[in-house]
């Protein structure tokens, strides 16, 4: 694996993220009171922000030597999974209830990435079957076995 | 189709008119659930396990109260969550532990004090014990005194946290005592603190009656006194710290019940106020409570509000000067 | 030898129904994503309430030591380890299951798991007394020396570049300290309520593992070519014994390693797996091999996390101190029925004492034979189509980190720290030492502040952490620790750069 087949710009960007959130930690710490509850994080923060600097060289001169980085392809394939992803996570899970919730996302994000073609009636078939059944055994698991009260929202 | 969903928003909102209508007279109509702000297998929530086992019952409240733990920093993540984040709808409950939460809400740093919560019943009472290890020079609580007072400072003592029980009636013997002693609040609750006195990493120890009799029963530990007004049933042979001359009352006993968030509806809080201490009074309650070395205390909604507004002046004034 | 007169007592009906439905139960529940032995213990205690003190041991004996054994399936096929005790074995067992041999792995899980749960269990039997001595010689500076020697495993725990390994372990340390601190009970980094009560384990191990496997599936895009389930070889169990006994070292070590750190109060089998890992990676000639799906990492850290489970109810059993929280769920179990550990037990209810201790060397047995059982169905998950499982995992993700402790924080919690874990691994960064930051961190932090409150208090920070014999030894161990990763960095650093010339 030669250096230059990295992705310099997204490592660079990556290391920076990580380097900005390690000074923010040290700066946090630093600035913070009662200070010996401050102690620990403040240890942390100084060997975090010094490696995350480290590395956040390392990638600015181009030494970094693992992480294959995420091409063109890759993102367009997760983004629109990704997106459907939080928005279940974030809003619909307590907005809508955890059971209709999950049925929703469940059933759009396998007709966004699963093989069969979409013209096809059978294969819609076999996605709203895959859906009830993993909604069954969710349902049976946490609900009638471990009695988590769930969000419900509508329905349930 | 139309004509089926206008139906159903009209069964709907029929249900929802009937509910609230009636004076919350079926409520609980679902399993609740009772948040406990230590961890599974701590004495609080094993007491709160047995408490309401039997709240299922018809002559109960006739549905299951399920259990739901949030540990951390001596209670304050549970009742933040309890004060803040949790649904005041009179299915989500809360144990108490006093002077725990009072003590930390006048210490600051919360989002909750005894205006945040309403109480329903108290369960038990389980005083704050003296211990050291088994094979230590110290036979009295005069002998724990005499060594602070020449060595002020030295006396290692744990305990579970800062603010807690323990800790105030670490501050209640140095007051009365005038002697320094080193607190060492652990983390993993009263389990740990007592792991530290048996293993000897420290001098003394100051944790809940239940824990340290059935430490003492093992053989590991030797109790010296008791921080309440008058001896324990279950250990008659041990003095209370003011028989031994110490002038500590029970302001750090630990007193455990259930409570809500306020905010709650006031049906749902007279329905509860009246079920719930019927419902510690079971024998079958009582029974596994003995059995397990914890000691029942139970109090109606009056006296606990009392007992809230009382503790709530002596903490004020023994904190006052940290 | 007095708790061979209580066998009999293991295949009463109803008992012997117990430990079967105990581990069965415990199989599945471990297998499920979330579900930590400690959650799945808690759970089955208000069924112990209707039943004798000796059925409900039994029930609660038999859970915990199959959910341990049972994390190891999702770890494996999934690489979402179930609960903190198997983190080490999604390392090589995941990696053996993308090669196909997924059926392979699991029936090697549960034969070391097997191995070294008798193990530990026997020493529960006959060491007790000598062991219970020994986990209470571990006292605050012991345990922050014991956490550092952590530490100095992070960097070379499977992560190619050893700085950023460090770095992970860093914002693991660091993402620990997040909440209310334990003991002053100040305030640090909540920047969202959501972080309020800290950053729970399990859903931060669910968001580390499993989001990003989920995000991965999403990035292959929509295929059609068939390839995108996973093969798995059939592959016979009698191999799989010899299998067992050409890495004996490895199961050696593991069994070890893991009964002696099951046993120390406070530490727990969290990190029994990793450091038996590590261990057996340091001591093998094959150290290259480790992470790429080699048996020798999978058995030790399996070994090792079942071996834990006997030794961590001694200082229960004997001093009535429960060292692990599940533990502490178990002494419910025990009073419940007005039975106190410690000499009570053994001496007024040895009936209950050994029925329960010989009852999870059966259970260990049981455990075995139904995981090797279910170990071919179990491996044909790994054979549903990607996308399929991308959304399966997701939900289970979420479901499983809200049951923890009910909260919707804890699931965005889950899912902030999932989405991050993705773009950092495609920066070489890994999960594995982040989460053992985020396990040792407190433990290191609390015994560090607990102890200089005791030296100060006594004779001194200096010598309460530098001095006896424990501590010394310790501090040894982490100073060669160090320099053999230093050396081992080295070493390899000369050897690549060596081939950069040569290409």
């Amino acid at each position: 694996m030669s250096n230059s087949s990295l992705p310099r710009v997204q490592h660079i960007m990556g290391s920076g993220v990580v380097a900005a959130v390690g000074a923010t930690v040290c700066y946090i710490s630093y600035t913070q009171q009662p200070s010996e509850a401050f102690l620990f994080p403040r240890l942390i923060a100084t060997v975090f922000v010094v490696l995350a600097l480290w590395t956040f060289v390392k990638a600015c001169l181009g030494w970094t030597k693992v992480g294959n980085g995420l091409s063109l392809t890759q993102f367009s394939n997760l983004a629109p999974g990704l997106i459907i992803a939080l928005i279940y996570i974030f809003w619909a899970a307590k907005g809508l209830g955890f059971y209709t919730a999950t049925s929703i996302a469940f059933f759009i994000l396998l007709s966004l990435y699963d093989p069969p073609p979409h013209g096809v009636l059978k294969s819609w078939v076999k996605r709203i079957i895959t859906t009830a059944c993993f909604m069954a055994v969710m349902y049976g698991l946490f609900a009638l076995l471990l009695k988590v009260y769930t969000p419900r929202e509508i329905f349930f | 189709m139309k004509n089926l969903l206008a139906g159903a928003a009209i069964a709907l909102m029929g249900l929802t008119q009937t509910a609230t209508a009636d004076g919350h007279a079926n409520y609980p109509e679902r399993p609740i659930m009772m948040m406990v702000s230590y961890g599974a297998g701590g004495a609080t929530d094993f007491q709160a396990r047995i408490v309401t086992m039997t709240s299922g019952n018809e002559d109960a409240l006739g549905m299951p109260i399920a259990i739901l733990n949030k540990p951390g920093a001596g209670g304050r993540v549970g009742w933040n969550w309890l004060a803040g984040q949790a649904e005041a709808d009179g299915y989500t409950l809360g144990a108490y532990n006093v002077p725990h939460f009072i003590a930390q809400s006048i210490k600051g740093g919360v989002e909750y004090s005894t205006a945040s919560f309403e109480p329903i019943a108290n369960w038990g009472a389980d005083p704050a014990v003296l211990v050291v290890g088994k094979d230590s020079e110290f036979n009295t609580l005069q002998n724990v005194v005499d060594f602070a007072k020449a060595n002020p400072g030295k006396l290692t003592t744990s305990g579970a946290g800062l603010f807690v029980g323990h800790h105030i009636a670490a501050l209640q013997m140095e007051k009365a005592g005038d002697m320094k002693m080193a607190y060492i609040p652990t983390k993993g609750g009263g389990a740990a603190a007592m792991k530290a006195v048996i293993a000897g990493d420290v001098m003394a120890g100051i944790n809940n009656l239940s824990d340290a009799f059935r430490a003492a029963q093992a053989g590991n530990v030797k109790i010296l006194a008791v921080a309440d007004l008058e001896r324990n049933a279950f250990l008659p042979d041990v003095p209370t710290m003011m028989e031994s001359g110490l002038a500590v009352d029970n302001a750090s006993v630990n007193f455990r019940g259930v409570m809500v968030p306020k905010g709650t509806p006031q049906g749902i809080i007279d329905k509860l106020a009246a079920t719930v201490p019927t419902m510690f009074e079971n024998s079958r309650v009582a029974g596994k409570m003995k059995a397990g070395g914890s000691p029942m205390h139970v109090m109606n909604r009056d006296e606990v509000l009392a007992m809230w507004a009382a503790r709530q002046e002596t903490l004020k004034e023994l904190l006052a000067g940290l | 030898m007095e708790f061979i007169y209580y066998f009999g007592d293991v295949f009463t009906p109803i008992n012997f129904g117990l430990l079967l439905l105990g581990t069965i139960g415990g199989l599945i529940l471990g297998a499920t994503p979330g579900l930590s032995p400690t959650m799945a213990v808690a759970l089955l205690i208000p069924f112990t309430f209707q039943l004798e003190a000796a059925q409900g041991l039994i029930l609660l004996g038999a859970a915990y030591t199959s959910t341990v054994a049972g994390g190891a399936v999702s770890a494996i096929l999934l690489k979402i380890p179930g609960a903190p005790a198997n983190i080490a074995t999604t390392l090589d067992g995941h990696a053996m299951a993308l090669k196909g041999e997924g059926a392979k792995a699991l029936q090697l899980s549960f034969l070391s798991s097997a191995v070294g749960g008798v193990f530990g269990v026997l020493l529960l039997i006959f060491l007790t007394p000598v062991l219970a001595q020994w986990a209470l010689a571990f006292g605050p500076s012991h345990l922050f020396w014991l956490a550092i020697l952590g530490v100095t495993v992070i960097g070379s725990l499977d992560s190619a570049s050893v700085v950023k390994g460090l770095l992970s372990g860093c914002i693991g340390l660091w993402l620990a300290t997040i909440g209310f601190d334990d003991i002053m009970g100040a305030q640090r980094f909540i920047f969202h309520p959501s972080l309020s009560g800290g950053i729970n384990i399990i859903a931060a191990l669910i968001g580390l593992f499993a989001i990003p496997q989920v995000i991965t599936m999403f990035a292959k895009g929509r295929k059609n070519d068939g390839t995108e389930a996973i093969q798995v070889q059939k592959h016979p169990i009698k191999s799989a014994f010899s299998e067992l006994f050409r890495y004996k070292r490895a199961m050696g070590i593991g069994t070890i390693t893991g009964s002696i750190i099951g046993l120390i109060p406070g530490v727990g089998g969290q990190i029994a797996g990793l450091v038996a890992y590590d261990q057996s990676k340091k001591f093998s000639p094959d150290k290259d091999k480790f992470g790429t799906g080699h048996p020798e990492g999978l058995i030790a850290a399996e070994s090792a996390n079942n071996a834990m489970v006997g030794p961590s109810l001694v200082p229960l059993l004997t001093l009535s101190i429960p060292g692990s929280p599940t533990a502490a769920v178990l002494l419910g179990g025990l009073l419940i029925h007005g039975i106190f550990p410690g000499t009570d037990l053994f001496d007024n209810h040895p009936d209950v004492a050994w029925t329960f201790i010989n009852s999870m060397l059966i259970g260990q047995i049981l455990m075995c034979i139904f995981g090797l059982y279910v170990a071919g169905m179990a491996a044909r998950v790994a054979q549903v189509p990607q996308s399929m499982m991308a959304a399966i995992v997701l939900g289970l993700a979420v479901f499983g980190s809200y049951s923890v402790q009910s909260s919707m924080g804890d699931v965005y919690v889950m899912a902030s720290l999932g989405v991050m874990m993705y773009f950092l691994e495609r920066f070489g960064f890994s999960a594995a030492p982040l989460v053992l930051g985020l396990i040792l961190g407190p433990i290191a932090e609390s015994n560090f502040i607990q102890g200089s409150m005791i030296a100060t208090a006594t004779d001194g920070l200096a010598p309460y952490f530098l001095t006896g014999a424990l501590n010394l030894f310790l501090i040894v161990v982490v100073v060669l620790s160090v320099l053999y990763s230093g050396y081992m960095e080295l070493r390899t650093r000369r050897y690549t750069s060596k081939e950069e010339i040569m290409g």
